[in-house]
This record gives C-alpha cells, structure tokens and sequence, in this order.
C-alpha cells in the first residue's frame, strides 16, 4: 500500500510534467464521456418528454377498440367492431368505469370564413372532454342533448382556428365540414405537440351521432370507445371488467380468444418507454464508439511515452524498481488520464446539456446512469488500453533499456 | 580479514547468436574487498560491459557464482535482485540518465521510492545529505536541464549514494565530461573512497584509471592482470599534466 501511493505520485509526476500530451491524450475521453452522457441524456429527455405526455392523457384512460392485425401492410379489423350495443352494455353495468365515449375519426375536409385546411374529425361524446381532460379557451362544449340530437355543432383546436379564421372570433360562426354546415360553440385550449409528435390542436370535435348519422355514407363502428376507471387504482379491474362485458356482448366462447383489445394509459407508457429505451440504447452505443477511439488514443500515446522514455525506464529498473513497480506506474497513468478525461468529460456533457436546454427548450435532465456509464466506461478503457503499454515497459529488459538511444 | 563485497567464482557468460556461441567472460575470479577502489580496465569487446551487468545484478551468468556483498546472486528471482540493486548496489552511468524535468532532489530520491525496506525515515533528508556530500547543496532545486554535465553527473553519484550502498558500481561514469570535469568526478570518487565506500569503476581513460587503488585489466572475457596502484594520481597531479600536454 505504501509503495502503491509512492508510485501513484510517480505517475502523477509524469503526466503534471508532460502538460499537453496529457490533455491531448485525455481529448478522446472527453469527447466519448461528453457525448456518451449526452446523446442519453437526450434520449432520456425524449423518453420524459413522451411518457409525461401519454400521462396528461390521464392516468386512468381505456382504449377499446377491435383487433387488428398487419395483414400485407396494412391494418385489417379481425374482429366484430365496437358497435353501440357495446356502449351501452359498458354504460349500463360496468362499476369500474366512471367516463365512457365512442370515437369515430374522420379526414375531411373543413371550410371557414378565412381560409380552409384537411383535418380530422372525432366524433365523441360529451364525456371524451373529461376523459382526456382537455380544456376551452373560449365558448363551451357541446352538450348531451346535442349528443342524442346528433346536433351540427363543434368544437375545434388552435390550428383549425388560425386556418379558417385567422383573427376572428370562431364562437358562434360556421364552417363547412364536407359541405356540411357546423357551428362552432368552443375552442380548445392549446396543446402543442403530443407524444408522437402529431399536432393535438389540428383537430375538430364534434358529437359522433352527427358523424355518423350525417358524415358516414353507412353505418359502421366506432373506431373505438374511450373511457375512464373510476380512479387510478381501479384501471386494472375496470380493464378486466370491460373485457367480460365485452366477451359477453360479442358472445366469444371461454376458449377462444378477445376480438378486440383494451390499452390502458399504463400499457401505452410502456410500449413507448421500450422504443424510446431502444432509441437510448442506441445512440449511447454510437457515443460509446468514440469513447473507444479515444481509449486507442491511450493506448496509442502511451505506447509512445514508453519507447520515448525507455532509458528512464531502465533507469528506474537498475536502481530496483521491480518490474510491478513499473506496471503499475504506467497503469496509474493510463488511469490517472482517463479519470481526469471522464471528470472533464462529465462537466462538459452536463454543460452541453445546459445548452442544448437554453437553446432548445428541450429539456435534458443529465441521467445518473449515463455519468456512471460514461465515466466508468473511460475508466474501464483506460485501463485495458493502458495494460498493454504499461506491460511492456515493464518487460522490458534494464540492460538494454539502459543502452536505448 | 575485511568483509567481501565482491566474489566472483569461475563467472563465465555464454551468449548464443544462432548457432555462433559468444564467450563474454570465461572464469573471471575477482574478489573486491569493503573500502577498495577497483578500475577495469579493456579494450571494448573485453567482456567489460558484460561483468559489469551481472556485477550490478541486471545480468545473470551462465556458470560460475557472485557473491555481492556476502549474498549468493545466483538463486534470485528478478524481484529479489531488484530489491538487492535497490539496497546494495548505486548505479553511475556514463550519460547521467537523470529524469529530465525534474529536480536534482527528486532525481536522487527516486532509489528510495523503491525501497522497500523502511530503512529510511526521512528520505528527503537523505537526498540532501547525498547531494551535500557531491558539493551540490546550492543545486538541489534545480532541474536537471539547468544543470553542467559534470553536475548532472554528481547528482548522478548522490542518487547512487543515498541509499547507503555496499557498493557504488561506474560505468563509464566521466566519458562524457571534459578532462576537467572527468578529473572531479573522479577526484570525488576519491572522497568517497577516503569516507569507506567500495566503488568498482569502468573506464578506457587510463588517466581516470590511475586514481583507483587498484586495475583489473580484462582481455578477451579473461582477466589479464589484477594489480594495485603504486603511483596513484592526485587532482593536483592529473590537473598538473592536463596542464603539460595543453
């Protein structure tokens, strides 16, 4: 131990004598530590920035619509749809869910006093507003009756509003959704952008019995039924409860399978969390790379030093240091240079996440993990690379060394 | 009888070149006493390089035993004869091998970092009693570059100093120095000899030689002749005929 920090201050010695070898040496580790910390920093940042918006959803939020399958690229419903008789059925006799809507989407075309744009229209019921908790900036939603008189009424997002009406007041004026007159009675407020990037103010809302009863050419499905458990704990019961009322409905046998699936907000989370993980995974293993050529620069460099300082070497060794002596020394080194590379290295990453955040708006919190993984990492390097040099300085025979010119 | 620091019994060192064997020393019997001052002396070829490598444990022989200074060398391991270069033994070279960029303090505590002994409490204090001892005691902060090669040198001889050898083993210690320099150092070998230390010194300068006690001329691996000084040089007298031939 007392010989170990001897030569620890051995090796300190050298690299404080070599200044910018040292630094240039460390250069690679730097870079690999800052990036390696960066690049998961933002896909972890990214994996936040979606999973806190599939939360705003509403973390008690069901998704129940018919199984489909990829069948030659496309999706092909496999089963019976969601009709109203499943509606009503969940209504009537389930406990666990509190809020229930059908969805039915359409594209169409919309046209307003200002302007015109292709959009999506969700037919829901009253009740979606409350499910996925979204707000009016100005009028009102629609109302029940409207609902059941599948009255022309609609509410829209920001992006429909700048579109068609630019400066105007929306409230109370009409548009024309494929030819159909609508009036407008609320304006969402605005939401950016949601968690697969797709505009959540580019829509209108509208009760789905004028969809239907109006829009569609026949009568078909919902596209899916939206729904709420009465309060977080409850999602998994209200899940199980709305799949044996819906087995009943569809009258599936006990041994044959669901014809249709329900995701809850939970499951959504997770299936997002792996791509994104992946996507994490990946981009740190890009960074890791550079982090391995800065470890070859380690080696690299050192290998110089060694053959540079062969007589100092053989030095050393005539006047006893035993050959453990100069392992070690040139292994403290290699470690010295890249610990003081992954130190540096870190500051920066998490500087660079600052920036990125100041510039950006992009939120990136400095993972934990990725300081260990990046700094562990340049360690691990420097060491392996840093064996092989040091291995052969300390083979080296004295005589010889001694006579190296 | 004084202690041995040096016996050698029938040495003899083969090298193989292929199919070519090279004999470097062929039964090479010395034995060098505690206060001798000993020069070999030989043409290069001699086998003086290769005596003195195993002499300073860096080289072992293939027959034949060394004694230094009463341990059997033969049997040790590298780590063992590393410690024995540490403890016993303080290297000279002829081009100093100083580290550079470093302090001649540091240069001569460096034999103490490797001791493994605790012989030495205070290593610092050694250095500089070494470096005192070589007239170096307004030099100590100096980094080696900033130093003469003659004072490189002395610096040289305190690190070889500081760790209290049984001997101090030159090689070629002044062939990088001017006659003036050359004949300090060698002046200061005599100091030290006159102090108790036992140095063994290789040298083709004749003039550097003739300070010694005694000469060991090699020839072929062979030892030619082993006899004392009779008329040994002085400082005053080697600077007397530096003086005649100018």
């Amino acid at each position: 131990m007392r010989q170990l920090i001897k030569t620890f201050k051995v090796a300190f010695e050298a690299i404080t004598k070599n200044r910018t070898r040292s630094l240039l040496t460390m250069l690679g580790i730097i870079i690999g530590v800052a990036a390696v910390i960066m690049t998961i920093s933002a896909g972890e940042g990214a994996t936040k920035q979606v999973q806190d918006q599939i939360s705003g959803l509403g973390t008690n939020l069901l998704m129940i619509y018919t199984k489909t399958e990829h069948r030659g690229g496309t999706h092909v419903r496999m089963g019976k749809p969601i009709s109203k008789r499943d509606y009503e059925i969940l209504q009537k006799n389930s406990v666990f869910i509190s809020k229930l809507s059908p969805l039915v989407v359409i594209g169409a075309q919309a046209i307003g006093p200002n302007g015109y744009k292709s959009t999506a229209i969700y037919g829901v019921s009253q009740e979606y507003f409350d499910i996925l908790s979204r707000e009016l900036s100005l009028g009102d939603y629609f109302k029940d009756e409207d609902v059941k008189t599948a009255n022309k009424v609609c509410v829209i997002g920001e992006t429909i509003k700048k579109e068609l009406f630019v400066d105007l007041d929306p409230i109370g004026r009409q548009i024309r959704i494929d030819k159909i007159p609508f009036t407008i009675v609320g304006l969402l407020k605005e939401e950016g952008q949601g968690a697969m990037g797709q505009d959540q103010d580019d829509m209108i809302i509208a009760p789905y019995t004028t969809i239907q009863n109006r829009m569609y050419g026949y009568h078909r499905g919902y596209d899916m039924i939206m729904a709420s458990s009465i309060n977080e704990n409850s999602i998994v019961d209200a899940k199980v409860e709305a799949s044996e009322l819906l087995r009943e409905s569809h009258k599936i046998l006990a041994d044959e399978e669901n014809d249709f699936d329900i995701t809850t907000q939970v499951e959504l989370q997770e299936i997002t969390g792996n791509i994104t993980g992946i996507l994490t995974i990946l981009l740190g293993a890009i960074a890791s790379v550079s982090l391995l050529v800065g470890g070859i620069g380690i080696m690299n460099i050192m290998l110089v030093s060694v053959t540079e300082r062969t007589r100092e070497i053989g030095t050393r060794l005539a006047i006893g240091a035993r050959e453990s002596d100069i392992l070690t020394q040139f292994l403290i080194e290699a470690v010295v240079l890249s610990f003081a590379g992954g130190i540096i290295g870190t500051v920066l990453g998490i500087v660079g996440n600052q920036i990125i955040y100041k510039l950006t708006n992009f939120f990136v919190p400095t993972a934990t993990y990725s300081i260990i993984i990046g700094f562990g990492f340049a360690v691990l390097v420097g060491v392996t690379f840093g064996y092989f040099p040091a291995r052969k300085a300390a083979k080296l025979n004295p005589i010889d060394a001694l006579r190296y010119e | 009888m004084q202690k041995k620091v040096i016996e050698t019994k029938n040495l003899c060192k083969v090298f193989k070149n292929g199919d070519i064997k090279v004999h470097a020393l062929t039964n090479v019997n010395i034995l060098i006493e505690e206060g001798e001052f000993v020069a070999i002396m030989g043409s290069s070829g001699s086998g003086k390089s290769t005596l003195l490598n195993i002499l300073g444990c860096l080289d072992k022989p293939t027959s034949g035993d060394y004694y230094l200074d009463m341990v059997h060398i033969n049997n040790l391991n590298k780590n063992e004869l590393a410690d024995i270069r540490n403890q016993k033994i303080g290297f000279i070279f002829q081009s100093y091998n100083l580290l550079s960029r470093t302090t001649a303090l540091e240069n001569v505590i460096l034999p103490l970092v490797y001791d493994r002994t605790r012989r030495f409490s205070n290593p610092t204090e050694m250095a500089k009693k070494a470096l005192s001892q070589v007239g170096l005691s307004d030099r100590i902060y100096h980094k080696t570059n900033q130093l003469s090669g003659g004072q490189q040198q002395r610096v040289a001889i305190a690190r070889a100093l500081v760790n209290d050898p049984a001997l101090i083993l030159s090689d070629e210690a002044t062939g990088n120095l001017d006659s003036k320099a050359s004949i300090d150092i060698a002046d200061l070998f005599v100091q030290l000899n006159n102090k108790g230390k036992t140095i063994l010194m290789i040298t083709h300068e004749p003039e550097i030689a003739q300070f010694a006690k005694r000469i060991i001329y090699l020839r072929d691996g062979k030892v030619l002749t082993d006899e004392l000084i009779i008329n040994r040089s002085t400082k005053e007298s080697a600077l007397k005929d530096l003086e005649l031939l100018a």
